[in-house]
């Protein structure tokens, strides 16, 4: 490295055609692939949506965290759609898949620490917050069930919000962007329980409005859903530390808004 | 055809000092390269791995560095289009690329779809279309292939259905990056001569990365020699290859017949230029036979190997699921200590074989006996303890995200002191040299270094018997002499060692007995020496014997004596002035 390059040095640049929001295309369409196999894999019984959650859910976030809030909600749409028509049994109303796949991908890739988009996370938790009012609300107000059991069954819910809410949102993505793989693991975990729990917070909320299911399944809730969000937050992070270590050794070009 | 080609304004090809570095890389992947490829030119690239003969490919079709970023010095004009302001999907109207392994690249689920692919990609007219596919898969030899499915066909098929894809985009240029390292002879010479027939007949310039130095010898019209990034030769193939000191020093291999006869100038008068072509060689043998002294030293015996079989096959026969017979009544013993070769065409049983030995398939019909005991009655794991399997694909056996991780994974498992652990990894890394990148991760490998954590990840489990599937393709000349002078230490430590290659000049001076599959029958089974001289068998299997063992037969019938010679050292040696050796 003593003797400079005979030659001019160049501007580099990655032309639009082949990205969007600053994601290769080809990123974006190998994630999308990513999450239709991962849809296959149904991970728990089925209680209030009426079906079984399909893995994929674990890395919606991720999704978000490498391509950016754009280009990974595009990404895990394309997936979930894909995974709900062929695998039908993951999923209890394809719209519903949908967006809770591009509310998870677009919340983790808003989950910035400066920048321009620093500020995108405000109108978000302005959102959920509404949300988590008409899901708790209907619940207590409307159909009568006890606050405790209300909480309980809607923990990862209000859990990540707060966390979502709290600085805990930024330092979940510096752990993310650490050169430590233990951070980054820990960063994964943290931040799919915040942005996984925020998309299941969405679809539960648009799914209680047209199930309107039974007060005894808000007890049922209370235990098995936080193992449930724990398994996708291992899941993001398992799949998460691999991805992002090898997306980092194989020194190909990094996304505008990778986090990673 | 010539005019259904993009006519560029300019030479094909310019690179003006070109240097490049990937991002998270400290040294330049490719320094100070200039050079001009002429229109209808045929240009191979040789070089060692990490040369950056692929990063070079990829610079032509701007995915470097549009594509991966980092640092870009210099000018590339493909076309007369600057690989730097123009869109790699702009550009891929003028560069068509074939790269290593056909599979990664094909999409579609019939051969005229994936032929129409990059047409639709880039609207052509339907009219239009149909004429480009019919015409791309004529000049490929695929025509009435167009309903198949592409995984349905051969690998030389499916390496020629690449070729047709990119070729139906009609490129001014065509790149293909080590298109024949996973093929059979067979599927070499098909490919070979497809890409001949674009040249000569159609006029496309060519730039191709092989290591296939006789057939890169026999075709190409120049040859640049790649060496840690710079331009360190080109010329004509005789001009290139002829230079064999400095190809060795590359590590390097020049064509058989160009370094037998570079052997035997050590002794005997020998005309320069040295050939590196047997149309060549043929015509100086007469001068050559007439200098063979009385008598030459006799061959080494066959190995003999007493012990009881470890391994029999009896009557072994497996039909897929599909109903393809991948093998059909094979039978045969293999000794403790032994070193044999499978050898035979794509597709001809050679892994399904060996896969038998692992219980990774059951037998159809017959047997597999592992010390007399049914393998099919194993458990994996205890296989997997006596047997260890180099699968032909590395990246199907690497998970781990560092190289020293994945090398103890098994060790892990197995439960393996972490002393006894660590000390196992270093030898095996430091023996397969990748002790230095420890702690990179094993995907952000070249394909033969990944080869040999794979190998490397085996020999810490030290298994009595070690399979070696394509051990040396993606290797370069070097590369390959490592991994098989680690199969040969493992033989002299006693191990059974067993390796499937398509490459026969190498094995030559390694194995001891060589099987020969075809259409997953037993065609041949007999000592190396005595199955390399078989070249109407072999050619059934699609296999040709090494030059060394065409020029040792036709000395010895211009002779009249026998020539059991296989290897360019054994001929040689035949010279030397004591008729000793080299």
């Amino acid at each position: 490295m003593t003797e400079s390059p005979l030659g001019e040095e160049r501007e580099v640049r990655s032309f639009g055609g082949i990205a969007v929001d600053g994601a290769p295309v080809a990123y974006i369409i190998s994630l999308a692939g990513v999450v239709t196999v991962l849809a296959f894999i149904p991970l728990s019984v089925v209680l209030g949506g009426g079906s079984s959650f399909p893995m994929s859910q674990g890395v919606y976030p991720l999704v978000g965290w490498i391509l950016g809030p754009v280009a990974g909600a595009l990404s895990s749409s394309i997936g979930a759609l894909v995974g709900a028509l062929v695998a039908p049994y993951t999923t209890s109303v394809i719209w519903v898949t949908i967006t809770s796949a591009i509310v998870g991908s677009f919340t983790a890739g808003a989950m910035v620490d400066g920048g321009p988009r620093r500020h995108w996370w405000i109108p978000l938790a302005a959102l959920f917050t509404l949300s988590y009012l008409l899901y708790a609300g209907r619940a207590v107000v409307q159909n009568g069930v006890e606050l405790l059991p209300a909480l309980l069954g809607s923990f990862i819910d209000w859990s990540a919000l707060l966390l979502f809410i709290l600085p805990t949102r930024t330092l979940a993505a510096r752990w993310i962007g650490s050169s430590d793989m233990r951070r980054v693991a820990t960063g994964l975990f943290l931040g799919t329980w915040i942005a996984a729990g925020l998309s299941h917070l969405t679809a539960s909320t648009v799914m209680y409005f047209i199930i309107n299911w039974p007060n005894p399944v808000w007890m049922m809730m209370a235990p098995m859903a936080p193992v449930e969000h724990a398994v996708r937050s291992l899941i993001g992070a398992v799949v998460g530390s691999g991805v992002i270590a090898g997306m980092r050794a194989a020194g190909l070009v990094k996304p505008r808004w990778a986090m990673y | 055809m010539g005019d259904v080609l993009s006519e560029p304004s300019t030479a094909p090809v310019q690179l003006a000092q070109v240097s490049y570095r990937y991002p998270s890389a400290r040294g330049f992947a490719l320094r100070d390269i200039s050079l001009t490829v002429r229109r209808g030119e045929f240009l191979g690239i040789i070089g060692p791995t990490g040369a950056g003969k692929t990063t070079l490919c990829l610079a032509l079709n701007g995915i470097v560095p549009q594509f991966y970023g980092g640092k870009f010095y210099g000018r590339i004009t493909v076309a007369g289009l600057d690989t730097l302001s123009v869109p790699v999907n702009t550009l891929a109207r003028y560069v068509g690329t074939v790269f290593e392994d056909p599979e990664t690249q094909l999409v579609t689920t019939s051969v005229e779809n994936e032929v129409a692919f990059a047409l639709e990609n880039l609207s052509v007219p339907r009219a239009e279309m149909r004429s480009r596919i019919s015409w791309a898969l004529q000049v490929v030899r695929l025509a009435g292939y167009e309903k198949r499915h592409p995984y349905d066909l051969s690998a030389g098929q499916k390496q020629r259905l690449a070729i047709a894809a990119a070729l139906a985009v009609r490129p001014a240029l065509l790149v293909l990056d080590e298109p024949t390292s996973q093929l059979d002879p067979m599927g070499v010479r098909e490919v070979f001569a497809v890409v001949r027939r674009l040249n000569r007949e159609l006029g496309m310039t060519l730039v191709m990365v092989s290591h296939a130095a006789e057939a890169m010898a026999e075709y190409a019209d120049r040859v640049a020699v790649l060496d840690a990034g710079r331009l360190v030769a080109l010329g004509t193939p005789r001009q290139v290859y002829a230079q064999v000191g400095m190809l060795q020093g590359l590590a390097l291999r020049p064509p058989q017949v160009t370094r037998t006869f570079h052997l035997i100038g050590q002794w005997r008068e020998v005309r320069t230029p040295l050939p590196v072509r047997m149309a060549e060689a043929r015509p100086r043998l007469p001068h050559l036979a007439a200098q063979l002294p009385p008598s030459c030293p006799p061959p080494p015996p066959p190995a003999e190997h007493q012990s009881p079989p470890q391994l029999s096959v009896r009557h072994l026969s497996h039909t897929f699921g599909d109903g393809t017979q991948a093998l059909r009544d094979v039978s045969l013993e293999i000794r403790a200590g032994e070193y044999v070769l499978i050898a035979g065409q794509n597709g001809g049983g050679k892994t399904t074989l060996v896969k038998h030995f692992l219980n990774l398939l059951q037998p159809t019909a017959g047997q597999v006996l592992l010390d007399g005991v049914e393998t099919r009655t194993l458990p994996i794991s205890t296989l997997a303890r006596r047997i260890g399997y180099v699968a032909q694909n590395p990246d199907q056996q690497i998970f781990s995200t560092t190289v020293q991780d994945e090398v103890a994974f098994a060790l892990r498992n197995l439960g393996v002191p972490p002393d006894e652990r660590r000390a196992r990894v270093r030898g095996s890394l430091t023996a397969m040299r990748l002790w230095e990148r420890r702690d990179a991760h094993p995907l952000a490998l070249p394909r033969g270094d990944r080869t040999r954590v794979v190998i490397a990840a085996v020999l810490a489990m030290r298994p009595d018997i070690i399979v070696f599937d394509e051990p040396t393709t993606g290797q370069d000349f070097r590369g390959a002499r490592a991994i098989l002078e680690i199969t040969h230490q493992l033989h002299r430590q006693g191990k059974t060692v067993i390796v499937i290659t398509h490459h026969l000049y190498l094995m030559a001076a390694y194995a001891e007995r060589m099987i020969v599959l075809r259409d997953g029958q037993l065609l041949l089974d007999a000592p190396l020496r005595a199955a390399l001289r078989e070249e109407q068998t072999l050619a059934q299997a699609y296999l040709a014997p090494p030059q060394a063992v065409q020029l040792a037969r036709a000395l010895g019938q211009l002779g009249a004596r026998p020539m059991p010679w296989i290897t360019p050292e054994e001929v040689a040696a035949c010279f030397a002035p004591d008729g000793g050796r080299v």
